[in-house]
């Protein structure tokens, strides 16, 4: 019995690169992740060369524009020279927004925003979320039992509930909008890496460090965290989605991005009332925020498909 | 044994934040019920009734001297219908006033049976041509016709109250036939309106006035330079043309021009901003001295004077960056927090507020804002605006109050406590079908002259349900209108218009040669909906609760009263 399972073992790594090779080959063969990393990758794009793309200062009004030359409306819908739009106008591929500003100027720097807001708050609950799961999972008792109860009653919240509470107490504002989604979000890191490490902790070669006299911070986080890491990546992708429409939903009600900044959210908030007079304002940065959670989430169903060992056969 | 002591722990937790939400809603209301069984600490108004010839006792209020501060002397019923009013000064303004509606008359008795809170709150019983049926809190107020009416009844027999706070929502509702007239159409939608043949636009004049306050105890605006500079840096004409809808006007001054004497003085200042770079400079900021970033608070909540809040305050702060060079931070605020920080004069910066009229008289705008009894919201008031005020205020002819009008607009121009920007116009859209359709300047609409033929429901959408339906003890519009249904005030104002009528509760009334006293000859043989009759005494209490402090049933929502002192001053018996 002993013999084969090492037999096994043996030959498994003998045909595997590494197991970063092999999800790499699984992710590419389907099609709903590869799309989602197009999306993704041109998102990313557009947020690194917003300033070259834009035409317009995203923050200026065309009244405060020299020498604009074209009709002065608030909310004026868009005019593309392709579409019939008059030579003699100005070119606004989404129209001007309420206050007189170029939608799609906006609409490019709101991708930096959000793609900063996504990133930055997992990588803040997956820091948190990690050492506190990790340290539950690997001591177990009442450090567990403490840190978990505590994690449960964050988590019994509904999560923008709790979010729209912190930020109430901590002023609205970006950073404390990213704060707080980054706060109700660690419960979900936390549980999922405890999971892993209460699973981890068992392994021979977790035994054999500790044998080896291995001190604790050597074994957790050089021995069990490495081996615990996948699922996290596949929750922290899939956060990233949530976290990102999170952040529009509190700039939405007023609580996230302060104008003037161009967040999706509070652009789609402030023209809330104008869906039948200017539905282009409503429908862009509904679209551009739609189109993002959803390459996160393709890519993280992706992400957790070519992970998953139980699915190892598929491929 | 572990578990169950983490058990323990977490049930003690959750016990402790059902404690404290619950809690927190009920202490407020505690110490209101607790607060009347403090004694007075003031002397206690006399109130020994007097005794007529006839059997009617007629109550009698009276401040022991005008040293309280307040503007009312006393408060008497003559004779079972004849109040009359004694004043500290002369006040030309009292018939407008007592026909404002947080001033309606509900029944003696029913005041005393409610404790002045409570069901007063939720079942107003007055004499107005509907009366309460019920209000689904949150969903609707249903109002049914008041058969017994003093005058001519209602057209329709049931009258709905809804509200909805987004525009785009009113608008579908009234297109879908759901509703039969909503308040503030959205400033883009006038057009949708007037295009469509079944609706109706009713333009309502811009009796108001949106301003940029400035709290002048917090630096950088506790310099006068700094205030003119922004007066001066703020191209108001842009804003009035690109963001509010038709109709409104740039403020050449605080209080429209409609109303007399409102535009008394010097016009405000023309936009320039190379001179407002000057006085800043002037003022000490430099490229090494830079103007610090300021804060613009506001609330996002569309009245009449400010159509699109959001649009407006990114323009200022647009137009200050490009025209000074000063960094403004936006800062939305939830609508009471802000309405209290305002009024106590906490917001540090600028804030965008506005004032729609009460009653048609230059004293609502100027005195309301600026007088020494008004509150802080500006900071620290100025002596040479408030003296004016103080002057002006006494005197009736409209001709000899003028020069004082004058010179506190000067003053205010001068001092720049606000930046006055535009009086904004808004609209009611009806269905094309709807009798008696109006839209009156000081937002009181009246429902018993309006109608459809053959339809027994006017379903009315407004923008926010009212606060409660004691008007006494609220402000905002949304109440106030709420309450104009069922209660009604000793005068009413002219429907659709600004005029002080007589002809309500009040058949006639006359005042002395100084304009001190004023006495109100009741009208004989009307009823509330209680079936009560009305008599001076229920003119009187439902006066005194508001006057009167120490009055046992001067509770109310809040207990704020506010109104009582924008139109007569000071309370009796005020706690020191």
């Amino acid at each position: 019995m002993g013999q084969n399972l090492a037999k096994l073992n043996t030959e498994t790594s003998l045909d595997s690169v590494s197991l970063w090779g092999i999800t790499r080959k699984r992710l590419f063969r389907r099609k709903s992740a590869v799309m989602g990393m197009i999306i993704l990758g041109m998102l990313i794009l557009v947020a690194l060369t917003a300033q070259w793309l834009a035409p317009y200062d995203p923050t200026k009004s065309m009244l405060d524009v020299p020498d604009y030359t074209g009709k002065i409306e608030k909310r004026l819908p868009p005019c593309v020279h392709a579409f019939g739009c008059p030579q003699s106008e100005p070119q606004h591929l989404m129209g001007l927004d309420g206050n007189i500003r170029d939608e799609f100027s906006r609409l490019l720097y709101g991708a930096r925003i959000s793609l900063v807001i996504g990133f930055a708050t997992v990588s803040f609950s997956i820091l948190i979320g990690t050492v506190l799961g990790a340290l539950a999972g690997y001591f177990g008792g009442w450090v567990d039992n403490t840190i978990m109860r505590v994690m449960d009653v964050v988590l019994a919240f509904p999560s923008l509930l709790l979010a729209i509470a912190i930020v109430t107490v901590l002023g609205p504002g970006l950073i404390n909008a990213l704060i707080a989604i980054g706060i109700v979000s660690i419960p979900a890191y936390a549980r999922v890496v405890r999971g892993s490490v209460l699973s981890v902790r068992e392994m021979d070669y977790v035994s054999a460090t500790r044998s080896l006299g291995g001190n604790t911070y050597e074994i957790l986080f050089r021995r069990i965290l490495p081996n615990a890491l996948t699922p996290l990546i596949v929750q922290g992708t899939l956060g990233i989605a949530s976290a990102i429409l999170e952040t529009a939903a509190l700039s939405f009600l007023g609580l996230g991005a302060q104008h003037p900044t161009p967040e999706w959210g509070s652009m789609l908030g402030q023209e809330r009332n104008q869906v039948f007079t200017a539905p282009h304002l409503v429908f862009y940065p509904g679209l551009a925020i739609m189109l993002t959670v959803l390459a996160f989430n393709l890519l993280g169903d992706g992400l957790r498909d070519a992970l998953d060992p139980r699915l190892a056969h598929v491929s | 044994m572990k578990r169950n002591l983490f058990s323990l722990m977490s049930l003690l937790v959750l016990a402790s934040m059902i404690l404290a939400a619950c809690g927190g809603g009920q202490t407020p209301t505690q110490a209101v019920t607790e607060e009347p069984a403090a004694p007075p600490t003031e002397a206690p108004a006399t109130q020994a009734p007097t005794e007529p010839p006839a059997a009617y006792e007629g109550m009698k209020v009276e401040a022991p001297s005008c040293d309280y501060g307040g503007g009312m002397k006393s408060i008497e019923a003559v004779d079972e219908f004849t109040v009359k009013l004694t004043l500290c000064a002369p006040d030309p303004a009292v018939p407008a006033k007592v026909a404002f509606s947080s001033l309606g008359i509900q029944p003696s008795e029913y005041l005393e049976s409610t404790g002045g809170s409570g069901d007063l709150l939720e079942k107003p019983i007055g004499t107005g041509p509907y009366k309460l049926e019920a209000w689904e809190r949150g969903n609707q107020i249903v109002f049914t016709r008041n058969d017994a009416y003093w005058g001519e009844p209602a057209k329709t027999p049931t009258l709905v109250f809804r509200w909805g706070s987004e525009s785009a929502q009113r608008l579908l509702e009234l297109q879908n036939g759901a509703v039969d007239a909503i308040d503030n159409v959205g400033p883009d939608d006038f057009g949708t309106v007037e295009g469509d043949s079944s609706l109706k636009l009713m333009p309502r004049p811009a009796l108001n006035v949106m301003y940029i306050g400035m709290t002048n105890t917090f630096a950088p605006f506790d310099n006068e330079l700094v205030r003119q500079a922004f007066a001066q840096a703020i191209d108001r004409q842009r804003i009035v043309d690109n963001f509010y809808p038709a109709g409104s006007e740039v403020a050449s001054h605080f209080t429209p021009c409609s109303i007399p004497n409102g535009c008394a003085g010097e016009s405000w200042y023309d936009f320039n901003p190379e001179a407002a770079k000057a006085l800043l400079a002037e003022a000490g900021y430099s490229a090494s001295n830079p103007f610090p970033s300021v804060k613009l608070s506001y609330r996002n909540v569309v009245r009449g004077y400010l159509p699109d809040p959001v649009i407006v305050a990114q323009d200022i702060q647009a137009q200050l960056k490009e025209n000074l060079g000063v960094t403004v931070e936006i800062n939305e605020m939830e609508s009471g927090a802000f309405l209290d920080a305002a009024n106590s004069g906490a917001l540090d910066g600028m804030h965008l507020l506005g004032w729609g009229a009460d009653f048609p008289d230059v004293v609502n705008f100027l005195d309301a804002h600026f007088s020494a009894a008004a509150f802080n919201q500006f900071g620290t008031s100025f002596d040479d605006i408030t003296d004016n005020l103080t002057k002006g205020g006494q005197l009736a002819a409209e001709a000899d109050r003028e020069p004082f009008y004058a010179a506190a607009n000067d003053a205010i121009k001068k001092h720049v406590p606000m930046i006055p920007v535009a009086h904004g116009g808004s609209a009611i859209a009806y269905k094309a079908a709807v009798e008696g359709a109006h839209a009156s300047p000081l937002s009181t609409e009246i429902f018993a002259v309006m109608g459809i033929p053959g339809q027994d429901t006017f379903v009315w959408m407004q923008n926010a349900e009212p606060i409660s339906l004691y008007c006494a003890d609220e402000t905002d519009g949304e109440s106030l209108r709420a309450c104009e249904q069922v209660t009604e005030p000793l005068l009413s104002y002219q429907i659709g218009g600004t005029a002080t009528e007589t002809g309500g509760l009040a058949e006639s009334f006359e005042a002395n040669d100084d304009l001190t006293e004023w006495t109100f000859h009741l009208r004989q043989g009307v009823t509330f909906h209680d079936g009560s009759a009305l008599d001076a005494n229920d003119v009187v209490l439902s006066y005194v609760v508001q006057w009167d402090a120490a009055h046992p049933l001067h509770k109310g929502n809040t207990g704020a009263f506010e109104y009582w002192t924008y139109l007569f001053g000071a309370f009796l018996n005020a706690p020191q």
